[in-house]
């Protein structure tokens, strides 16, 4: 396909080799040559690492797995932007035409204290799952639900909530702020629960123990830099943000008045 | 060959799970503590499962081989989730809903659990939505729907372009609440490579912790697969990276049947092929076949661009062969039909190995702006991955393996042939026959999760007399040191080729031999190449590394020496089964007009393999099918 | 159950401070900006003012007040800076360019921030604990910050240093006042363009409406 089109490109990577969490680690330079413009960039890494191991080397390692866009496993940085220089990108999806022949490309893990390296551009980022599993759902035991049409929901709450829960739970948020923050991943999920009748009941729980947990996790303030949002593939808004900062504020405030009159009384 | 069993419950159709779910025994809730479940693999099958046993109280723990339950390919559904809710009140009902799904499965499915599928699937709606999965909405607020490919009425549900993902994360925070309340252990990171059998039951599993390369091993009173498809057989399929067969394989060995391994459903609009870096290929929505016109140049070998083709010069095939269905014919004649083309020698494109589907007409009709609303966000995705503009240039597609009909057997309590050992969702071959309809795998892996497993687990554990086992037990032990030997075997081979080449040359046979369209000599071909693919792989693989750290390719020899093994399995069944059904179609068995010709006289059943030792052909058992509320028809589409 | 959290000290209760202690001075300057203009009506005008300004006890409680938050800011902005760097761990080798490029302004917040601190201690020596000069209008003796003004605002060096500090509390106020909308949750897709356009707007009011004052001096006295 695009038969007209591929060209093919000779290019120098750098990349960020370290053997495990607490081994130092360095850049090394490797040809990736004779790539076709329809490559993905992993389907390069792939074919960089084929050559590899026929030199007996170690191949390179790199979370992947759908190379569709939607798993959010796969994520690096591509010259110090997080996968790589298009917006609303997964790393997967983004082509090697985007590049030009001769370009030298560095490679870097996501860095952040609470994504630990794993190896190479591999990093761990269980800490996103233990703050969905400190309060991102709505405690309904199977079988317990009523018919899904006896909440009507306004058409636009209902979009807003699917667009914060497009999140994939790659890290570029985390990867891309100067701080390491996780507060957009966070604002999405608290704003996607937020903003339906169903997230109602649990809401100043929810914001509470995640956020909890979120600095518990050891991630960063948000500067409002926008690094994330410019980052997210799939364009998380800024103000989600925004709306977790609302919701914690209103939580602590209610939570507050709540513990004083249980006190009282 | 033996006949077996499926524990269909008796009595009409309408009544066999409610029955099924009165004649149960229970567990009392205070007793579910004490009993383990293991549950392999948290897509949406598994996922929902663990969630909904850790609710009721059981002890589990979830086997999930990425770093986080959210990554499991069920996330890449686009279309939707089929629910007969009969929002729209265009006489949809379970009973409709059970009819299309046994019709569209080419009468190869049991009735009886496709007809549980249709009753809970309605269940399946309302649990998703109280978790919060942000299903689309119309105006007033309630619950969007549209038709979908093999149904009149519309039942399917949607949330835009990826309810998968939607309906995942719904499942997988479900789980996490239960992490959260110490229900569910969640160990991630781990790829599962036995199964324990003790006393003839399904008592544990072995696992290789991904991370530390630890071989673990973990008891349990029952344990469920949720571990996915096969389609990665083929190399190129639209399933992602790490989907294998490996844990249903490993069960396989251990003397669970596998079921109908040659019904595997070839996608028709996938973009194509680039070249030999392809790893993955990606499916585009078949809803584009609605205004787009499918071509391939008249003549052999020519090389114009396309819009240099005049159109005395274009040949407009599904038009031309199927007057009355055009560019909609079904999925998998259309798929077919570009095969032909292509070996033809009239395939377009670098590879020739791709048609167009071209949306000229459609433009001129319609308009550009048109064109973008109904389908913007798609040519939006072809333009990203290969640099065209479908507004300007035709698209090229191609078809694709993307799931897979067959799995191990089950009975009706989704059990297989080793008591305790339950299977679940795409791995599972329970409710698809030999075809699956747009929106029924969602639907499938859910129902299983949610409301069909916590039911028929509590009635094994409740009825079985289970002894205390520990994982120091000579089973645990002698299964451990198996695997350590196997992956040490593959560690000191220090062969010549990759793993990937074996992985690729594999799928260049499955594909070509036991792709689209398969016959007795090829596949007879496939049988005497794949032994020696497989002899070669295990003198001559290369893996690179160390076993006792994170090793990709070492967890990629892993799955590629099993799926040599089921990928001949495939190639079996798929010569033994000389009719043509569903996503299987046998060249010798067609019509004068060349269109699939079922066998129900003598192949009116499921075919499940039994392991035998290495390298001795498997036992084939049959379980018959019967018909009694759908009777069996031939699809038409003329 | 609700984990335990203290909001002063987690992130976005620091977040929530920094604000609130930004917020104030974001108002004083503004004040401070607008009363100096005072100088182009006539240096009458501007001593009479500074006068009124400092006479009575008010005075103290807004100095109190503004020593208060602006200590604070000073010390948020630190803690947060070491627990941000912290959370960082390793900086990229390559920094973010084209795309996925952040403003400068909003990259930078302690840098202008530690400059902008000095500044404002460095400008009280100057003018509040500086040079006592007498004047008397309509009988009331009082100070001449004019003619300080003036005398300060002739020295190139002391001009061009005042002018790039009063650039980047330009740039700090770009970032901060919309950030603080942010913070507070005060922000929503809706409005979100317009508050950043307001804190650049301000920033600009603000950071020209100083600096106006010691080009004029320099190149008219």
């Amino acid at each position: 396909m695009a038969s007209t089109k591929a060209k093919i490109l000779n290019l120098v990577l750098k990349v960020w080799r370290q053997s495990g969490p607490k081994s130092e680690g360095k850049f090394v330079e490797y040809p990736a040559k004779g790539i076709s413009t329809d490559a993905s960039f992993l389907e390069m890494l792939d074919a960089v690492n084929e050559h590899i191991i026929a030199d007996g080397g170690d191949p390179i390692v790199f979370d992947h797995d759908c190379r569709e866009g939607i798993c959010g496993s796969c994520g690096f940085m591509i010259d110090g932007q997080a996968h790589g220089p298009l917006r609303s990108t997964t790393v997967c999806q983004l082509h090697m035409r985007h590049f030009n022949d001769g370009d030298k490309i560095v490679l870097e893990p996501w860095r952040a204290q609470s994504f630990p390296i794993i190896k190479d551009l591999m990093v761990d980022r269980t800490a996103l799952d233990r703050v969905v599993s400190s309060g991102g759902y709505v405690s309904v035991n199977t079988g317990c639900a009523q018919d899904g049409n006896s909440i009507p929901i306004r058409k636009r709450d209902a979009d807003e909530a699917f667009e914060a829960a497009t999140c994939i739970g790659c890290g570029a948020c985390v990867a891309s702020c100067k701080n390491a923050s996780a507060m957009l991943f966070t604002g999405a999920k608290v704003s996607h629960l937020a903003l339906l009748p169903q997230g109602q009941i649990e809401r100043e729980e929810r914001v509470l123990n995640m956020v909890a947990q979120m600095d518990k996790e050891g991630f960063g303030a948000c500067s409002n830099t926008g690094a994330c949002s410019a980052s997210c593939p799939k364009d998380i808004d800024l103000t989600t943000i925004a709306r977790l900062n609302r919701e914690f504020v209103k939580a602590t405030v209610n939570k507050h008045n709540t513990d004083q009159k249980l006190g009282d009384g | 060959m033996s006949t077996l069993d499926g524990k269909i419950p008796a009595g009409n159709i309408e009544e066999k799970w409610t029955q099924y779910k009165f004649d149960m025994k229970l567990v009392n809730p205070a007793n579910r503590r004490k009993y383990n479940v293991i549950v392999v693999g948290t897509g949406l099958a598994g996922a929902s499962a663990a969630a909904s046993l850790g609710e009721m109280g059981y002890n589990v723990k979830a086997i999930c081989i990425h770093e986080s339950p959210r990554r499991a390919h069920s996330v890449a559904a686009q279309g939707g989730i089929n629910a007969a809710k009969n929002y729209q009140n265009d006489g949809d009902s379970v009973q409709r809903l059970f009819y299309d799904t046994v019709k569209g499965g080419d009468f190869r499915a049991r009735e009886a659990n496709v007809h549980r599928l249709a009753e809970v699937s309605v269940n399946i709606i309302d649990q998703c939505v109280a978790q919060g999965v942000p299903f689309a909405r119309d105006y007033s607020g309630l619950l969007a729907n549209r038709s979908f490919g093999g149904a009149q009425v519309s039942r399917t549900f949607y949330a835009r372009g990826q309810t998968g993902q939607q309906l995942l994360i719904g499942a997988y925070s479900a789980m996490m609440r239960q992490v959260e309340a110490k229900q569910v252990e969640l160990l991630y990171r781990r790829e599962m490579l036995d199964l324990v059998v003790i006393d003839g039951k399904a008592r544990g599993i072995i696992c290789r912790n991904l991370l530390t390369g630890e071989i673990e091993s973990h008891v349990a009173d029952a344990v469920i697969l949720a571990t996915g498809g096969y389609s990665n057989v083929f190399y190129l399929s639209t399933n992602a990276m790490a989907c294998a067969v490996t844990a249903a394989w490993r069960a396989h060995r251990r003397g669970a049947f596998f079921a109908n391994p040659c019904y595997t459903q070839i996608h028709p609009t996938c973009i194509p092929v680039h070249g030999d870096n392809q790893s993955k290929l990606t499916l585009m929505s078949e809803s584009l076949r609605n205004d787009g016109r499918v071509w391939v140049p008249k003549n052999k070998g020519d090389a114009r661009l396309p819009h240099q083709i005049p159109e005395e010069d274009r040949d407009y095939y599904l038009e031309r062969i199927y007057p009355s269905f055009g560019n909609l014919a079904p999925r998998d004649v259309s798929s077919r039909q570009a095969k032909y083309r292509v070996d033809e020698g009239r395939g377009v494109g670098s590879t020739g190995v791709a048609v167009y589907l071209d949306f000229r007409d459609a433009i001129h009709r319609l308009g550009e702006s048109a064109i973008s609303a109904r389908y913007g966000n798609l040519f939006q995705m072809y333009d990203k991955i290969t640099g065209d503009n479908p507004y300007k240039t035709p698209m090229m597609i191609y078809p694709a393996p993307h799931y897979t009909m067959g799995g191990l057997w089950v009975d009706y309590n989704l059990m297989s042939t080793i008591p305790g050992l339950f299977v679940a969702g795409e791995a599972n071959f329970s409710d698809h026959g030999a075809n699956r309809l747009g929106a029924s795998a969602l639907m499938q892996g859910l129902a299983d999760g949610y409301f069909i497993l916590p039911y028929t687990i509590g009635n094994y554990l409740a009825s079985m007399k289970l002894d205390k086992v520990a994982s120091t037990h000579e089973a645990f032990k002698e299964s451990a040191q198996g695997i350590q030997q196997e992956v040490n075997k593959l560690m000191s081979i220090k062969g010549n080729r990759t793993v990937e080449s074996f992985h690729k040359e594999l799928g260049r046979l499955t594909w070509e031999y036991c792709g689209m369209g398969r016959n007795e000599a090829g596949l007879k071909k496939a049988l005497t190449e794949i032994p020696k693919l497989r002899e070669e792989f295990w003198n001559n693989v290369k893996v690179p590394g160390e076993s006792n750290y994170i090793n990709p390719e070492l967890e990629k020899a892993c799955r590629v020496a099993d799926f040599l093994e089921q990928g001949e399995l495939m190639c079996e069944d798929a010569l033994h089964r000389k009719e043509s059904c569903g996503g299987h179609f046998r060249e010798e068995s067609q019509t004068s007009e060349g269109e699939a010709q079922r066998d129900d006289t003598n192949f009116c059943y499921v075919a499940a393999w039994e392991w035998q030792d290495k390298n001795k052909k498997q036992v084939l058992h049959k379980e018959e099918l019967h018909f009694d509320n759908v009777k069996l028809a031939t699809r038409s589409y003329k | 159950m609700v984990r335990k959290l203290c909001f002063l000290t987690s992130t976005l209760g620091m977040k929530y401070l920094m604000g609130a202690s930004g917020l104030i001075w974001v108002g004083f300057v503004m004040a401070h900006m607008l009363g100096n203009l005072l100088l182009f009506v006539s240096a009458e005008a501007y001593n009479v003012y500074g006068h009124n300004l400092t006479s009575g006890n008010i005075i103290y409680l807004v100095e109190g007040a503004l020593i208060f938050s602006l200590s604070a800011h000073v010390i948020q902005g630190i803690l947060l800076t070491l627990k941000n760097r912290k959370a960082k761990g390793t900086q990229y080798h390559v920094q973010a360019a084209g795309n996925k490029k952040t403003p400068w302004a909003s990259r930078t917040m302690i840098f202008h921030g530690t400059i902008i601190l000095f500044f404002v201690i460095y400008h009280l020596i100057t003018f509040k604990f500086g040079t006592y000069y007498s004047v008397i209008i309509n009988g009331t003796e009082m100070r001449d910050l004019y003619r300080l003004v003036v005398e300060v605002f002739s020295n190139p060096v002391y001009v061009v240093g005042y002018a790039i500090c009063l650039l980047l509390l330009t740039a700090h106020l770009s970032h901060g006042v919309a950030s603080m909308f942010q913070s507070f949750g005060f922000n929503n897709r809706a409005h979100d363009k317009k508050i950043r356009m307001v804190g650049l707007v301000y920033a600009f009011i603000v950071g020209g409406g100083f600096l106006i004052q010691p080009i004029y001096v320099y190149f008219l006295n």
